[in-house]
């Protein structure tokens, strides 16, 4: 390389990342004192640009800008009236309305006003509401008395605390409900619930019952709308105050359901007599907390605590992008299930026929009517073929559930007895007797 | 190890995406807007503008790999409009307007550094200038500044030899090298 073509190309050496020929010019310099004298001049003239100054946006500069994103995001509107897609002022809007609506309940419900410093209640909720339409993101986190992997409506007093985490983006409206063994994703298209035991997933709409009770958490601005309108209809008692710069929203509510069994007293915050204490924050209006205790065996037992609510924090990138992991089958829906080889009348025959294709480890009788996908079809087999039925009771409602729980009692392979309640249900379209858990 | 900055390889969807977009590239946007303006407020308002800008086009601009220079671009295009904007306005020259009250007394010492670098910058070419500027102070590679400036790779690294060497020159004559 000579001194006239080292001059041209040792631009590249200010590149940021040089490339390999550079060793060449560097080489070049290395044996010519005229051309290194020329580049030092060179990289002494750039250094002194390069140091000169640097200035850093101000502190308010991130903050401000996301505002503005915020706002612009506010002005945009989507095609659909799904409130779940409604973003910036078409979810204030509705949030509004909601408010409106309010004022006109409020005379009806059972509030009790007290503590240090009185709040209306409906001045605590517009002001939350409004507080709540500048929100982009929300991340809870927490904890409920549940069985892992089992679903989000079952609660025990006796059950060990399990972690709760939930994400919620505005725009666009996704979410994300996990706790160990089971999670949900609303990618803004449709619902994913995924059970890791099972490795087994089953898709839905945005609307799919996945989150069941969780659900109104993911619209916190709707909380206290929610929860006053219901009061309106379960008996209950509202309470609102306002102490040490924070708004106290507590509801006392009976159980909802029908129990002149028994059986799911309890096994649900709905299907339980609970208090949920929110704490929403004076200044911001944002709720901070949430705990539920429900009211059982003459004591109270915490079943479900948030206690770390952050706002408009950036959330992990992929958090609405549901990872489903090698080898995961989806589960099939009632209304994708071959159909049945016998026509069941009702629930107890729906129960005999389960038991009497598991006891035969005739698992063709069994997917007639258990929706599930073949890794459960094996579980229930290794665990339940070859069984003897003891007795199968009489059918009965309770609670909110829709369908019977079948009292049983089986004899396993093992020479284990088993004694529980089967819970059946026909409220699909087809009016098809399923076995929906229980065993 | 890569900045996150460097790791934007994708144009941002979500606001949250757009809120580690902001914290990742604020700081090299608003110098070098702060560079072309000689107003920290300016500067910051130009640079607003063009997240703005972005999250708004997201949809159409979503195909974009090279964000960090694409979003340089579009700071160097707004500034260029704002400088028209004041030329029409205004006929004082940017070097001399007063500080707002805004300005921290380091950014008034960074100006003053700023002014002087910025009357030997000015004795050059404003297009090879400029690419000396953005060298230094965006850690952009030349490939990256072609994709600001819209100009090819040789282009790009004849005007920073150009102007590098005029800027030595400029050094020289005041004694500023050594």
């Amino acid at each position: 390389m000579n001194c006239q073509q080292a001059t041209h190309r040792m631009t590249g050496l200010f590149d940021k990342e040089p490339t390999p020929e550079m060793d060449l010019v560097r080489e070049h310099l290395a044996n010519c004192p005229a051309c290194r004298a020329l580049f030092e001049e060179q990289q002494h003239a750039f250094e002194q640009v390069r140091q000169s100054s640097r200035v850093a946006a101000s502190a308010q500069f991130g903050a401000k800008t996301m505002n503005a994103i915020a706002n612009a995001a506010a002005l945009e509107t989507t095609s659909t009236g799904n409130f779940w897609h409604l973003q910036g002022w078409r979810r204030w809007t509705v949030a509004a309305c909601a408010t409106a609506l309010f004022v006109f309940l409020l005379p009806l419900l059972p509030l009790h006003l007290g503590g240090s410093r009185s709040t209306p209640a409906f001045s605590v909720l517009a002001q939350s509401i409004q507080a709540m339409s500048d929100v982009q993101t929300i991340h809870m986190t927490g904890r409920m008395r549940t069985l892992p992997g089992d679903n989000f409506e079952l609660i025990g007093t006796d059950y060990g605390f399990v972690p709760l985490e939930i994400w919620r983006q505005y725009n666009p409206s996704r979410w994300r409900v996990e706790k160990t063994g089971r999670a949900v994703v609303m990618d803004g298209q449709s619902a994913v619930l995924y059970i890791s035991k099972l490795n087994a997933y089953m898709k839905a709409s945005p609307q799919a019952g996945f989150v069941e009770w969780l659900r109104p958490l993911l619209n916190p601005e709707s909380i206290l709308q929610s929860e006053l309108a219901s009061a309106k209809q379960t008996p209950s008692e509202v309470t609102v105050t306002e102490a040490d710069g924070t708004i106290t929203l507590t509801v006392q509510r009976k159980a909802k359901g029908s129990f002149t069994n028994s059986w799911a007293m309890n096994k649900s915050i709905d299907e339980s007599d609970h208090t949920c204490i929110y704490k929403f924050d004076s200044a911001t209006k944002r709720l901070q907390s949430l705990q539920v205790a429900i009211h059982a065996g003459g004591q109270d037992v915490t079943v479900l605590e948030l206690n770390d609510i952050r706002y408009n924090q950036p959330l992990p990138v992929n958090i609405f992008a549901l990872q489903l992991p090698t080898g995961a089958e989806q589960m099939p829906a009632v209304e994708e299930m071959p159909p049945a080889a016998a026509s069941l009348p009702g629930p107890k025959e729906a129960a005999q026929y389960f038991f009497d294709a598991l006891a035969r480890e005739d698992m063709d009788q069994v997917r007639d009517v258990l929706p599930a996908n073949p890794l459960v079809m094996e579980l229930v087999k290794k665990q339940y073929g070859g069984l003897s039925v003891v007795s199968i009771g009489e059918p009965f409602q309770s609670g909110l559930y829709p369908g019977y729980y079948v009292p049983y009692q089986v004899r396993l392979r093992d020479g284990s007895e088993k004694s529980y309640k089967l819970a059946v249900r026909n409220d699909n379209p087809q009016k098809r007797w399923t076995v929906d858990g229980g065993f | 190890m890569l900045t996150m900055a460097q790791q934007i390889e994708t144009w941002p969807q979500t606001i949250a995406q757009f809120e580690c977009l902001v914290e990742a590239t604020q700081d090299d946007l608003v110098n070098f807007a702060f560079h072309q303006l000689g107003n920290r407020d300016d500067a910051e308002d130009a640079v607003q503008d063009v997240y703005v800008q972005a999250y708004r086009d997201r949809t159409k601009r979503q195909h974009i790999t090279e964000v960090r220079p694409y979003l340089f671009r579009m700071v160097r295009n707004r500034c260029t409009d704002l400088r028209r904007f004041r030329q029409r306005r205004v006929a004082e020259p940017i070097t001399d307007r007063v500080a707002s009250r805004e300005d921290t007394f380091a950014t008034v010492a960074s100006r003053e550094q700023s002014l002087e670098l910025r009357r030997l910058l000015d004795g050059i070419p404003a297009r090879e200038a400029e690419i000396i500027r953005l060298r230094a102070f965006s850690e952009l590679s030349f490939a990256e500044i072609a994709v600001v400036v819209d100009k090819s790779v040789p282009t790009v690294k004849s005007r920073f030899r150009y102007g590098l060497d005029k800027l030595r020159h400029a050094l020289s004559a005041e004694g500023g090298t050594r």
